[in-house]
């Protein structure tokens, strides 16, 4: 079997992929759509100890109402309770609960309440797997450049259809950090996490965390990983926290900083534009 | 408030065993996968064989599949028990090693169900460094663990307000051993039969696939000499051309043999050049190119090899030439462009079949 047939091959595998995955999702037994979704209050937030290890996120307490007997049921984020760690919490915040219909003891949590899912995204990733076997397949058959356009010429018109909504996106968060109240805060720990990888070489991680109280009376503490200088020694230091009334969990500790950083953000997406274009522009020539 | 723990020890002894043999097998066999899919990825990259570097590829994909189905419904049966929580109380630990914020603490814990009958259990779980203090000899915690396999208990560290309350004031008192731990790795004799799977399955491959390996690396870094004879085909090159006689029973047309014949000519180190390559059923004739002439050379193993069976094929029987009695395959560059001619005879007349360098058919003539 040659290349051709190979990457023929590959392209129908996931093609199935895809189908099985699109015709799961369209009966209802994908499973995001078998995950029940729920919504769970911050009943406590435990203060994180000076030194400790940030794995997990800030420990807390979460009630919500299990919807198949009505009662009450409260847990703490302890061992593997799903990929994202609470890292902003306050008592009455609201956060997502999920889990496995039927298994209630497997929850996950995420920061905030999920939408629910149509589970979509295996299938889409089969798709994407098809369309870079058709670009190789191209790129063996008519010649190399068919590469180029064929990497450079999806992206770049996707990238360019959603140039405007990051500028509206970037102007809104522009919006909300000139309209940000400020408050007095404390690092009230540094997290520190040491690991050392297969070649022995270790590697640390700080993470210190700030406590702030906002305008109505909120008590908030949250990993604050940016625009801290000198974190390791950033132990009882007063700071100064600026935070969205609706969502404290949107803070900064710099507005200037957040500021510069969006606009770095959407240089870097034109420029990445800019860039793709002129692939599929190269590989046109080319032929 | 202080409560004392009272408790009824579990008859139940230590994890079943009978899983050793099934996990020696599988560590073989993943190791037989891992030393094949190398070797066959590393040897089709080295000697630029398609089905060797896909065999490579495609061989852990298809055994990862495997494994997950396989291993599918055990997972769905375990993930659906529901775990119990427990207090149990520090018998004894000890820190082993670790150079992270994290060490390996391997406890021994009486643990007492509130409804079942308490046990003895030994675990081994990360403690930070930080939160070591907190763990003494004595001191009574909360543990979690899926009640049918005890062993598999792990501590809570962040229990929920009314367990934390009740380890807070709780005394619970030891079971005796001895403590059930959980299934040990294979040790050293596992490690020895995964490697050994290991070079097994390198070895598989090597033999499977000798004759792309080892013939094409013969091919590649030999000294052309002047003549060449096995029982199977005779090989004489000189300065301007190459031929291959095959013996009886083997034909050009066989998977492989063209290639093969073609490399054996071609396996000077500047890779020489070609005027012409004609092709019968048992004879393959190579003239090479001048020193220094460029137009109308072309390198004789970029020819479609893999294509020049279904060609003949479609000219024997597509060209109405009736019973075909011989073909020939010519290739020269003499218009510019490479071109593959199959003429064939038969009983009725003869038949060209012509195809371009990458064996597209672009015309056909005959009877």
């Amino acid at each position: 079997m040659g290349w051709d047939e190979s990457l023929v091959l590959w392209c129908a595998v996931w093609g199935v992929v895809a189908l099985v995955g699109y015709g799961m999702s369209l009966a209802g037994v994908t499973k995001a759509q078998r995950t029940v979704r729920l919504t769970g209050r911050i009943e406590r937030v435990r203060e994180p100890r000076h030194g400790g290890s940030r794995k997990g996120g800030i420990s807390v307490v979460v009630s919500y109402s299990d919807p198949v007997s009505g009662q009450e049921v409260t847990v703490t984020n302890d061992g593997e309770r799903g990929d994202t760690i609470i890292s902003c919490a306050w008592e009455g915040r609201e956060i997502g609960v999920s889990h496995p219909r039927g298994r209630p003891h497997a929850y996950r949590f995420s920061n905030t309440p999920e939408e629910p899912s149509r589970g979509l995204g295996w299938p889409s990733f089969a798709v994407f797997l098809v369309y870079v076997g058709l670009v190789v397949l191209a790129a063996v058959d008519r010649g190399w450049p068919w590469a180029l356009i064929g990497f450079g010429g999806p992206w770049a018109v996707s990238g360019a259809v959603h140039l405007p909504g990051a500028v509206r996106a970037r102007n809104r968060r522009i919006e909300r950090l000139a309209a940000m109240d400020s408050a007095r805060g404390r690092v009230v720990a540094v997290l520190k996490d040491v690991s050392v990888d297969d070649d022995g070489h270790t590697s640390t991680t700080i993470t210190p965390v700030v406590s702030f109280t906002t305008r109505e009376g909120t008590a908030v503490t949250a990993y604050c990983t940016a625009n801290l200088p000198h974190p390791a020694g950033a132990y009882g230091r007063d700071v100064t926290v600026h935070y969205t009334s609706a969502d404290p969990a949107e803070f900064t500790l710099d507005r200037a900083a957040e500021h510069r950083s969006e606009k770095r953000q959407m240089t870097f997406h034109v420029l990445a534009i800019v860039v793709l274009v002129a692939t599929a522009v190269a590989g046109a020539v080319m032929l | 408030m202080t409560c004392t723990i009272g408790h009824m020890t579990m008859t139940a002894g230590a994890p079943p065993t009978h899983n050793r043999p099934v996990g020696l097998a599988l560590g073989f066999l993943t190791g037989g996968v891992i030393g094949a899919s190398l070797t066959a990825f590393i040897g089709g990259c080295v000697v630029e064989r398609a089905p060797l570097i896909l065999t490579g590829l495609v061989l852990p994909a298809v055994y990862g599949l495997l494994f997950f189905l396989a291993t599918l419904p055990r997972r769905a049966r375990e993930a659906a028990v529901v775990p119990r929580t427990a207090l149990a109380v520090i018998e004894s630990l000890e820190a082993i090693g670790g150079e992270t914020s994290d060490v390996p603490v391997r406890f021994d814990l009486s643990v007492v169900p509130d409804e079942a009958p308490a046990f003895r259990v030994e675990i081994q779980q990360d403690v930070n460094l930080v939160e070591l203090p907190d763990y003494r000899p004595r001191g009574v915690l909360v543990v979690e663990y899926p009640p049918d396999r005890p062993w598999k208990a792990r501590i809570v560290k962040r229990p929920t307000p009314q367990w934390e309350e009740r380890a807070a004031v709780a005394q619970v008192d030891s079971v005796p051993g001895p403590a059930m731990k959980s299934e040990t790795s294979e040790g050293c004799f596992g490690a020895l039969l995964t490697l050994l799977g290991l070079v097994l399955g390198a070895a598989a491959v090597l033999l499977l696939f000798r004759a792309d390996l080892f013939d094409s690396h013969e091919a590649d870094s030999g000294i052309p000499k002047p003549s060449v004879s096995s029982s199977s085909s005779t090989t004489t090159v000189t300065s301007a051309t190459g031929t291959v006689t095959l013996g009886p029973g083997q034909s050009m047309l066989d998977k492989g043999e063209l290639r093969k014949a073609v490399e054996s000519l071609t396996r000077d180190a500047d890779r020489r050049q070609a005027l012409t390559v004609v092709v019968q059923d048992h004879l393959l004739t190579v003239v090479f190119s001048p020193t220094g002439v460029k137009s109308a050379a072309f390198d004789p193993r970029s020819l479609p090899y893999d294509r020049v069976p279904g060609l003949v094929e479609e000219a024997r029987t597509a060209l109405g030439v009736g019973s075909p009695r011989s073909w020939q395959l010519t290739v020269d560059g003499v218009t510019g462009s490479l071109t593959l001619r199959v003429v064939v005879t038969g009983g009725e007349g003869t038949g060209t079949l012509e195809a371009d360098e990458r064996g597209k058919v672009l015309r056909r003539s005959g009877n």
